[in-house]
């Protein structure tokens, strides 16, 4: 008790050594909408902390010659023309570190989900200027999103950015939610194995102006599969401010780089930066900042550049981590040619793109091969997934050129009926059911069997039966080849002779 | 009253002109202001409006508030100011204010920079810090 109180007493004494400080204040002019003018403050700083009556907190965004415009977090009603505004000195910070897995926390880092506090140890800017050029390393490593579509024709790496892009109800957040979901499965093994060299994948999913009872629905989903302890949640809904919206994608990029700088790798989706620029332009309109093209402001490019750029895969004396990042963005119509999805386009390292007329045809995910691109490519990709997957986006698209030519007449020569033959089955094959990630080695198995012809004469209704089968067999009876294919990460004879023999064994089965 | 650009821009050229050597000149406000009233040129009004809030901002920056839980006494006051001015100049004002609600100690404003030694101030940050 003696000791408590010795230390309160000596962190009075501390204040009162320093108790004649001198702060800059300012008067709000004008208060609305999230949005305030304060005149004064003259030392303020951009970007800095000021501090209103009442213990809450804003942001000074715009510094003019006789006022500062500054976007306020937290209830703005409480504010009044009059009140007295101080610097503060300091940036907004959000607590960083593993505390925060599992956890659902606002924009801020401060918990939503009433699971106590976060005895976080750590705190980390939320602006924060990306890594430079040496500091950073080129992407190699596999980022296994358990989607086979993905996984062979649109590898992502550590560190890459992959921008998830489609209409609205085109499975985008299924796609994310779906490799967090596989980073779980993963680490559940990887540390169950008890390989000192097993570096596990952490996730942040970050919500902005999402509705709340989708937010619900993801993290229930996640904790039904056991995958919310590897995941951090950040969620700035459709009800929160502007100003929390804005915020919430910097935050979970910081809470993300601190994996990324203590050795370790992390996932982060960005769900979905259409509505993050909306809520910027919102602020931007407010604080008569001069609006562009759709009335966006003119820096809505350099918003989300900086922000991905936060995402990268550093070298072995800066941190030797990565962080990945995907940003999704939703179009109106199928069009990808508008502003933020163009910017954004181009800021990222490729793109995985939804179509609507696949998914109601019954292709899901609705993976666009033409316009799904990794510039990662196969760098990111194990030697085994190289090996069988090499061709196939290549041949998909033949195939699609000529499924739609082959419409019009019947007498198709044999190399045309081949290829057409082929592309339904590997369409089919590329069918997957949502929240069911398959394992890498599971992926090369089924698509060396592809390759090398076996499913040629089943037929295209019953691919996805035998696939199912397949699978099934595989990964009870021929476990060890598949740990095989794991361990040496390639196709080598002996794999390949096992494999030959078990869809051998496989196909006497399968009736 | 919303005052447009180029009213603003006028004001601020005015405002502009009735410095000296970064001061303000108080003749040159005072001739400024008068032309202005009796030339009544387009949107005066709020020229002057915007006008008078630069020429406000600038004096509060030229002077200091010196606010006390109890009205101190003349050697006190004078010592302060004697500081002020050899801090700021010769030129700053000064004026003395009776807040109870600091409960001791001082607090002093010039322009938008406070120096705070108030018990009030005190117990704010003890009240955050703990």
């Amino acid at each position: 008790m003696s000791n408590i109180l010795q230390e309160l007493e000596a962190k009075i004494e501390g204040i009162q050594s320093a108790s004649t400080s001198k702060t800059n204040v300012g008067i709000v002019r004008e208060i609305g909408d999230g949005v305030a003018k304060i005149e004064g403050l003259s030392g303020a700083m951009l970007n800095e902390m000021l501090e209103f009556p009442g213990g809450l907190y804003g942001l000074a965004l715009n510094l003019e010659e006789t006022e500062v415009g500054a976007i306020i977090l937290g209830d703005y009603t409480k504010i009044s023309e009059g009140d007295e505004v101080k610097t503060t000195g300091r940036l907004l910070q959000v607590p960083v570190g593993k505390e925060l897995l599992g956890r659902v926390v606002d924009s801020l880092g401060q918990p939503l989900d009433g699971k106590g506090p976060i005895n976080a140890k750590e705190f980390y800017p939320v602006e924060k200027i990306a890594p430079g050029i040496i500091k950073r390393k080129s992407v190699n490593q596999p980022v296994q999103t358990g989607i086979m579509a993905i996984d062979a024709m649109v590898p992502v790496g550590r560190g890459q950015r992959e921008l998830i892009i489609g209409d609205r109800a085109t499975g985008k957040t299924t796609i994310a939610l779906d490799t967090i979901l596989n980073q779980a499965k993963i680490n559940q093994a990887g540390e169950a194995g008890g390989d000192p060299n097993f570096r596990p994948l952490y996730s942040i999913y970050v919500a902005i102006g999402q509705k709340n009872a989708n937010i619900a629905r993801v993290i229930g989903t996640l904790e039904e599969h056991d995958a919310l302890k590897y995941t951090v949640i950040v969620a700035a809904s459709a009800s929160d401010s502007a100003t929390n919206q804005y915020i919430a994608p910097f935050s979970g990029a910081s809470i993300g780089e601190w994996f990324m700088q203590n050795g370790q790798d992390a996932i982060i989706v960005f769900d979905d930066l259409s509505k993050h620029a909306n809520a910027y332009r919102q602020i931007s309109l407010l604080l008569k900042r001069p609006s562009g093209r759709e009335a966006y402001p003119g820096d809505v490019f350099y918003l989300h550049s900086r922000l991905l750029e936060r995402s990268a895969r550093l070298a072995e004396g800066y941190g030797n981590g990565s962080l990945t990042a995907f940003p999704i963005i939703e179009t109106q119509a199928g069009d990808v040619s508008a502003y933020i999805a163009t910017n954004v386009i181009s800021i990222t390292d490729g793109q995985i793109y939804l179509e609507a007329d696949l998914f109601f045809q019954g292709i899901r995910p609705a993976i666009s091969v033409g316009l799904s691109v990794s510039r990662v490519g196969s760098a990111a990709q194990i030697k085994a997934m190289k090996q069988v997957a090499g061709k196939i986006k290549g041949d998909l698209a033949q195939y699609r050129e000529l499924a739609a030519f082959a419409q019009f007449g019947s007498d198709l020569d044999a190399r045309t009926k081949a290829t057409l033959e082929r592309g339904q089955r590997v369409v089919e094959l590329f069918k997957q059911t949502q929240y069911q990630p398959m394992d890498v080695q599971l992926q090369a198995a089924v698509l060396w069997s592809m390759q090398k012809g076996y499913l040629d004469t089943i037929p295209v209704e019953r691919i996805k039966e035998f696939q199912g089968k397949l699978q099934e067999f595989l990964s009870t009876r021929k476990e060890s080849t598949l740990s095989k294919i794991l361990a040496k990460k390639q196709i080598d004879e002996e794999v390949e002779k096992e494999l030959a023999a078990a869809l051998e064994e496989f196909k006497v089965i399968f009736k | 009253m919303k005052i447009s650009r180029e009213a603003r821009r006028a004001a601020r050229e005015m405002f502009r002109l009735s410095l000296v050597d970064g001061r303000l000149n108080t003749a040159r406000v005072k001739d400024i202001s008068d032309r202005l009233v009796t030339e009544k040129p387009r949107s005066f009004l709020e020229i002057l409006k915007e006008y008078t809030r630069l020429v406000r901002l600038e004096l509060a920056k030229r002077h200091a508030v010196i606010e006390s839980a109890l009205a101190l006494s003349e050697d006190e006051s004078s010592r302060i100011l004697a500081d002020l001015k050899t801090r700021f100049g010769n030129d700053i004002t000064a004026e003395l204010r009776v807040q109870p609600d600091l409960l001791a100690g001082i607090r002093v404003k010039v322009g938008s920079d406070v120096w705070d030694g108030s018990v009030r101030n005190r117990l704010n940050t003890l009240s955050q810090q703990l």
